[in-house]
């Protein structure tokens, strides 16, 4: 077992996470598009890698996983989706704060 | 053509696609293409750590082999594919709250 993977997504979510309430984005008031999107986007990404997993076009090391395994592929790939989804929004809402001085 | 090549431009092609399909004229703000600037940034170190690592591992039966330092450029067409989407349908949903509030 080994928490590698985990920690890289860690690392991508600390500081979206932290800014996105520092930043009063406001992205949590609009809670059903958010959650509507990222799991849209998670449910066509998780299938496609579930899809292309199987068949072999990329594999997890198993030496950098928790060894948690969902339909062939690690916990922390589905997690993934979860991460990058959030930062997507995050990292948008974040620029048009700035730039549009919303 | 090699599949994971042809699904990641596919994916990018059909997130543009689908902006234009829904109205939502995510790709047609500056704001857009500043957070995938970015994202593009962040992702190098991440990205290019999970492919070094390899925590995931490529088979080059389904990508071209074509790496930017470990990073396979499919990749690149992938992410931006992920995070476009992701903005499409959080702007989508954003909208349709709005219609329904007033």
């Amino acid at each position: 077992m080994n928490t590698e993977y985990f920690i890289v997504l860690g690392a991508i979510l600390f500081f979206p996470l932290l800014f996105s309430v520092v930043m009063r984005l406001g992205i949590y008031r609009h809670a059903g598009p958010l959650l509507k999107a990222m799991l849209i986007v998670c449910i066509l990404y998780w299938t496609w890698d579930v899809a292309v997993t199987a068949r072999g076009h990329w594999s997890f090391n198993p030496d950098y996983v928790v060894g948690v395994r969902m339909l062939g592929m690690p916990v922390e790939e589905w997690l993934f989706f979860v991460v990058l989804t959030f930062v997507s929004i995050f990292t948008y809402e974040a620029v048009r704060k700035i730039l549009e001085r919303k | 053509m090699k599949e994971y090549t042809l699904f990641a431009i596919g994916s990018a092609i059909a997130a543009v696609f689908l902006d234009h399909l829904l109205g939502s004229r995510v790709t047609a703000r500056r704001s857009f293409w500043v957070a995938i600037a970015i994202m593009f940034f962040f992702k190098i170190p991440s990205n290019g750590y999970l492919t070094w690592r390899p925590i995931v591992i490529y088979n080059p039966e389904y990508f071209l082999g074509i790496r930017l330092g470990t990073i396979p450029v499919e990749d690149f067409f992938y992410g931006f594919g992920l995070i476009t989407l992701t903005l499409v349908l959080w702007e989508f949903f954003l909208r349709r709250e709005r219609r329904h509030e007033l």
